[in-house]
């Protein structure tokens, strides 16, 4: 195990500095997000607690232009948007939002290969932080990984008082700190000390789900109407939560046209919350809130399982402390209703 | 003082300042070419976000004309122009936008000299101010 | 002395539902998080107890009377009370079928400003309790006092409890809001200091960030349409991609759809998830509202909707 001293860490930005387009943490902007290092700021080093904005507008933002169009001889000729994204490297990701990150690689590859996506995604290195002060609202430990675990990154950092003790990840982590400046090999001591940071702040993760109770009965539930209205009735269908949710992922698409005819074909955010998401001509599947609602949680507890073999969901808890109404995911699924073993063997059958 | 020449849409109702408008011409007075006409039933068809629009896709200025006060035909269609777009303009100005760039005025069919006479003179102020680019990026 | 009041809130909703007076009632119960409440709707007399009154009822409840059917009763602060006038007012719902319980407050605490304050977040401030006039705040193993102008929200800083209307049951005494008119009118002043241009870049900067989550629109009661113009196709009237310049458009023409149904209770401001400083926002509306008109929201129920009324002689010094 290698480490390096905080203050070596400004030395090695700058290096990085050089090759891609490095973000950190910041509240500079007037909201709490990954912000182009500006060379000075440190308080990032010290103060690791997670962004508001998760870090999927690196590889999703939120309005991304897909290709611009003319009309030329009674045709439209497509103009790609010109060149690879720019290499970038996000400091100081969260093991939850590096989760995150991971899980919804998945469904950007899966049917066919989003290159927007996954080009930004390829362009990009991961450097993780452990998290050592989750807050009130995080429930990572019950989705199958702590507030320091290194998944889905490059290179994991884990706070040790004056330096980081360094974990490599991946062969591109291990590129980026070849030749790296102040990187010198860990103590035992260190390790230890790495160590008791991981269990103290799992211990500190103090709210948690049974996801092995949730996806039993998840599936008995569905069509509890009553229960769905009974915990939707505060939900004010704002997209809160979807948009600052590191795993939700859904987009729409919008052309912009200019009166010659020319325009441009951009994707942006949306959110299942929004009763207009589903609407259509006819009808409106989910024109009522507890629908949506219902959705929601069945996306990310079950069908998402059932696609993926994960639940798309790492426990960041923003959807919790951003909510207008502090509505709670975690207590919906810890109330959801046993319902009766009978409709679970009737689904069986059907299916 | 800046010499493009600026782009007004004007709002006109149907009824008394588009039909001035059509005084003022045939009557074949001057009047600044700056002007787009967009005729609406009642000036009490304008919501502010056509204000708006209008500026976000270039217009250097909006001029929305109505009947005079109690000359409406649908009553009290002008009246309430008045309130909305009173709050409109105040409220824009507080954003950080030119009063100038807002105007409402009443304008009767018979006056066709009038229609001609405010046009000019929003003309003037919007030329005296520097042209709309409060939406460029 | 809060016990007391909740227990006299509690008693008093139990008996309406027992008698049949209400058949739901929407308070606010603790939420899951430190110094949070949640919406509680319930129509369930066991329920009743969960009902708490603190400085931390910060939703306006009044944005879900639309939705719920039956006769409703409503824990309201004051700014609440007025939404709800201002709805009976627009037709949205029916005097009748509403059971206002006033729960006059001194203000609800802004969380957001104890976070500068402290420079922790939320969650890592241990206390916050009202001692006589100042706030006390425990965090980082001491407690320090904080005026209320340092701890409230900016918008109850004008508020005027005096016009508590229409309800149909007290908890408490209204006493006036420390702070005064004038201090909800500080950033107003600030921001009228700047000129013109730096203005609009201002709100140019601060829209930028704006996400386009809907969230003001959503937990504000003034916000009652079933479609909203942000959603019209045919024509479009913004583009639904979160540039700032429709960003900005969006709630300029928000406010101006609110501007005479706003109460200035601060809810689109606290929840935005890009701290855009929308009080500014509805502060100044109200003031324009108060100038022009001399118009309050919501105190008055008989009176018309501000936009559906007017003087045949008003106004006419701001038409050319």
């Amino acid at each position: 195990m290698k480490k390096i001293k905080k203050q070596s860490i400004p030395e090695l930005l700058e290096k990085w500095q050089k090759e891609f387009a490095v973000f950190v943490p910041s509240k500079a902007s007037g909201v709490s997000q990954m912000e182009v290092w500006d060379g000075q700021d440190t308080a990032f080093l010290n103060r690791n607690r997670n962004t508001a904005v998760p870090p999927k507008e690196k590889f999703l933002p939120g309005m991304e232009k897909m290709f611009g169009f003319r009309k030329e001889e009674g045709s439209y000729v497509v103009e790609p948007t010109d060149g690879e994204p720019p290499k970038q490297l996000l400091f100081g990701i969260h093991p939850c939002d590096a989760r995150a990150i991971g899980i919804i690689d998945m469904v950007f590859k899966d049917a066919y290969d989003d290159k927007y996506y996954l080009s930004r995604r390829e362009n990009t290195v991961l450097v993780g932080m452990a998290c050592t002060s989750p807050y009130d609202s995080c429930f990572c430990t019950s989705l199958g990984f702590g507030p320091a675990d290194a998944m889905d990154v490059d290179i994991m950092l884990i706070d040790i008082g004056d330096a980081f003790l360094i974990e490599e990840v991946t062969e591109k982590g291990r590129g980026i700190l070849a030749g790296a400046k102040g990187v010198i090999e860990a103590t035992e001591k260190d390790e230890k000390e790495a160590a008791a940071a991981r269990e103290s702040a799992n211990a500190k993760v103090s709210r948690k789900i049974d996801t092995a109770e949730i996806s039993r009965r998840l599936p008995l539930v569905f069509n509890d109407r009553e229960f769905w209205e009974e915990v939707s009735a505060k939900c004010v269908s704002c997209g809160i939560c979807t948009f600052l949710c590191p795993t939700c992922y859904c987009f729409d698409i919008n052309d912009e046209m200019l009166q010659d005819g020319s325009g441009a074909r951009y994707r942006n955010w949306d959110c299942c919350s929004f009763a207009i998401y589903t609407r259509m001509p006819a009808e409106n599947p989910r024109e009522e809130k507890w629908r949506r609602v219902r959705q929601k949680v069945y996306h990310k507890y079950l069908f998402y399982p059932e696609l993926f073999n994960v639940i798309a969901c790492t426990g960041c808890g923003r959807c919790i402390r951003q909510c207008p109404v502090n509505w709670d995911i975690t207590q919906t699924l810890s109330n959801l209703p046993a319902g009766s073993p009978g409709k679970a063997e009737e689904k069986k059958k059907a299916s | 003082m800046n010499n493009s020449e600026p782009k007004i849409v004007a709002f006109c109702c149907n009824w008394c300042s588009y039909a001035g408008a059509d005084l003022a011409g045939t009557s074949r007075m001057q009047y600044p070419a700056n002007l787009r006409i967009i005729r609406v039933m009642c000036s009490g068809r304008v919501n502010p976000v056509f204000v708006l629009k209008a500026l976000r896709v270039g217009a250097d200025g909006v001029l929305v004309l109505g009947c005079h006060p109690g000359d409406c035909h649908y009553l009290t269609g002008n009246y309430r122009t008045r309130r909305r777009l009173s709050i409109t303009m105040k409220f824009m100005e507080y954003m950080g936008i030119e009063p100038e760039r807002i105007q409402v005025s009443w304008c009767s069919a018979s006056e066709g000299s009038r229609f001609a006479e405010v046009v000019t003179e929003v003309t003037a102020d919007l030329k005296r101010i520097s042209p709309n680019r409060l939406f460029n990026d | 002395m809060t016990r007391e009041i909740e227990k006299k809130l509690r008693d008093a909703v139990r008996e309406l539902l027992e008698k049949g007076t209400i058949d739901r009632i929407v308070g606010y119960e603790a939420g899951s998080l430190k110094f949070s409440t949640t919406p509680l709707i319930t129509s369930n007399k066991a329920d009743v107890d969960r009902l708490v009154i603190n400085p931390f009822t910060h939703s306006n409840l009044s944005v879900f009377l639309r939705d719920l059917c039956g006769k409703v009763g409503i824990v309201a602060k004051g700014c609440d009370a007025r939404s709800i006038i201002s709805l009976i007012q627009d037709r949205q719902i029916a005097r009748k079928d509403v059971f206002v319980i006033g729960a006059p407050c001194g203000g609800v605490i802004d969380l957001a400003k104890v976070e500068k304050l402290t420079g922790l977040d939320r969650d890592e401030v241990d206390d916050i309790v009202w001692q006589g006039e100042k706030a006390a705040i425990t965090f980082a193993g001491s407690t320090q006092k904080f005026s209320a102008k340092e701890v409230l929200a900016d918008s109850c800083l004008g508020c005027d409890p005096s016009d508590f209307k229409e309800c149909d049951m007290l908890i408490g005494e209204i006493e006036p809001i420390v702070g005064g008119k004038e201090l909800g009118q500080d950033r107003i002043r600030e921001m009228e200091a700047m000129a013109p241009a730096q203005r609009w870049e201002f709100w140019k900067k601060e829209f930028s960030r704006c996400i386009r989550c809907y969230g003001c629109r959503q937990v504000c009661p003034a916000c009652f349409c079933d479609r909203c113009f942000v959603e019209e196709t045919e024509p479009r009237w913004i583009s639904p991609l979160p540039k700032w310049q429709d960003n900005l458009i969006f709630q300029v023409v928000r406010m101006m759809h609110v501007a005479g149904r706003c109460t200035n209770c601060g809810e689109c401001e606290r929840i935005c998830p890009a701290n855009i400083p929308l009080g500014s926002l509805t502060k100044k509306m109200e003031e324009i509202v108060d100038e022009l008109f001399q118009y309050r929201a919501g105190t008055d129920k008989d009176a018309p909707p501000l936009m559906a009324a007017y003087q045949p002689d008003e106004l006419e010094d701001l038409m050319r």
